[in-house]
């Protein structure tokens, strides 16, 4: 049937089913999802944002530009296949999550590059710590142990095989050119209070003067 | 400089972008996925934008306010070429589109960061920024559905044997072709047509879809004149209507 709306573009939407038939519900379908990572500024390290839902991960990095880095400043982004992030237990308070990584002796095969993140506050965003070149994921850990330990407290680990992540390429990196001219994409470019406090005002001085 | 041959062709960029800016704005809130929303609703915006930058251009030479070009001319003022206008109607005809169009947009703006006239060569700069997420958004879902599934692959061929002769027009001749190739303000229509046939034929290529035979195809053209589809007026009635609730309102 078609829907009557006050929204126009509501009643151009195309009818759904046929009238007088019934017919069971299509299946649910879902596309998987990516981990979505952010460089705010050049010499940053690469932060976690969010996910996206994607059917790969190519669509995946075209998907993730907009949902993440439609408004904040950003200079590169890259994704990765969700199955492809290994992660350690989560810890709390003051234990760190080093305490539950065991040395792992060395493995046989080709050692190759793992991105490290850690979690240094609770609630807030996995960061890159850096690069270790292992074997397995778990070596990967034990790896990051050794490089990234210090006193500070880290409550959890994700290791990402670098091979496995769609980098944003060099001709890519204009994307984000005119990303800091477009303050109508902020807020707080309309100065709604701002606005709201001017009208307010007249109100008043309309009011005392007993217009 | 040529200053008539100048506006045209800044009318016409200007007038496509904010058609179809609009058009893909209706999108927003009722896109396939919410990734794809945010997307494509990004995409309108920054179309819109190009187009308030070259109305800019526009009044700096003399002509109206950019609001004012906007949303009180008529439809036959209007200088889009017709494939902007028509109605969205599915995604897939929506994307196709987007494909067709952006493919000869970021060649344009390629093009017009060598023009003699430098504030346009300045904005291509920019604008061609832009473009190339649009298309790099445009290919990789062609790409993807093109190659999907039996359904994705027929709907999409069904729009694009739609939409090419729609598409063609936008290539519809300048009065002044001559005059601005030889200013070396912009390398004319034909040139881009040219390149763009290369680029369509490069991307349906690593798909399912079957490109129609160029000659086969009877381009539509009009809109570059003023002559537009029964479709354009009530966009217009549309896109206009808060603004002409209170013309002189500051938003």
């Amino acid at each position: 049937m078609n829907m009557n709306s006050l929204d126009p573009r509501v009643n151009r939407l195309p009818v759904i089913g046929k009238p007088g038939q019934i017919e069971p519900k299509a299946t649910l379908d879902q596309f998987g999802t990516f981990e979505v990572f952010v460089q705010p500024k050049e010499g940053k390290p690469f932060q976690h944002e969010g996910i996206v839902h994607a059917p790969n991960l190519e669509m995946a990095f075209v998907l993730a530009k907009e949902a993440f880095t439609r408004r904040f400043m950003c200079v590169s982004i890259y994704v990765v296949d969700t199955r492809h992030v290994y992660t350690s237990p989560m810890t709390e308070g003051n234990t760190s999550v080093f305490e539950f990584i065991h040395e792992t002796p060395a493995q046989p095969g080709e050692k190759i590059s793992y991105e490290i993140y850690q979690l240094v506050k609770r609630g807030k965003q996995h960061v890159h710590a850096g690069t270790v070149q292992a074997v397995t994921p778990q070596e990967a850990m034990s790896e990051a142990k050794k490089v990234f330990n210090t006193d500070k407290v880290i409550y959890n680990l994700w290791a990402i095989r670098t091979r496995d992540i769609r980098f944003t390429k060099p001709e890519e990196q204009e994307l984000w050119l005119t990303l800091p001219e477009k303050k109508f994409r902020d807020a707080s470019a309309y100065k709604a209070g701002d606005k709201l406090t001017e009208f307010l005002d007249k109100q008043k001085n309309q009011k005392f003067y007993g217009n | 400089m040529n200053e008539l041959a100048l506006k045209e062709l800044l009318y016409k960029m200007a007038d496509d972008q904010l058609i179809l800016g609009h058009r893909n704005s209706e999108w927003t809130g009722f896109g396939p996925l919410l990734e794809e929303d945010i997307a494509f609703s990004s995409m309108a915006q920054d179309k819109i934008g190009q187009s308030y930058a070259l109305y800019s251009i526009l009044h700096a030479l003399g002509e109206q306010e950019p609001d004012t070009i906007a949303f009180t001319r008529h439809a036959d003022q209007f200088h889009n070429c017709i494939l902007t206008e028509l109605p969205n109607g599915e995604y897939d005809f929506s994307l196709i589109r987007h494909f067709l169009y952006d493919t000869a947009e970021i060649i344009r703006f390629e093009m017009l960061t060598q023009s003699s006239y430098k504030p346009l060569a300045e904005l291509a700069v920019k604008v061609r920024a832009e473009l190339r997420y649009h298309t790099l958004h445009a290919n990789t879902w062609v790409k993807q559905l093109g190659s999907a599934t039996e359904e994705s692959i027929s709907r999409l061929q069904h729009s694009l044997e739609y939409a090419l002769p729609y598409a063609l027009g936008i290539f519809e001749e300048s009065p002044y072709e001559k005059e601005l190739v030889a200013e070396g303000i912009f390398g004319g229509e034909q040139a881009l047509k040219e390149k763009w046939k290369t680029k369509v034929e490069e991307v349906i290529s690593q798909t399912q879809l079957q490109l129609p035979d160029w000659k086969t195809m009877q381009p539509i053209f009009g809109g570059r004149k003023g002559k537009h589809s029964e479709h354009l007026q009530p966009l217009l009635d549309e896109m206009s209507e808060v603004f002409n609730i209170d013309p002189t309102a500051e938003w």
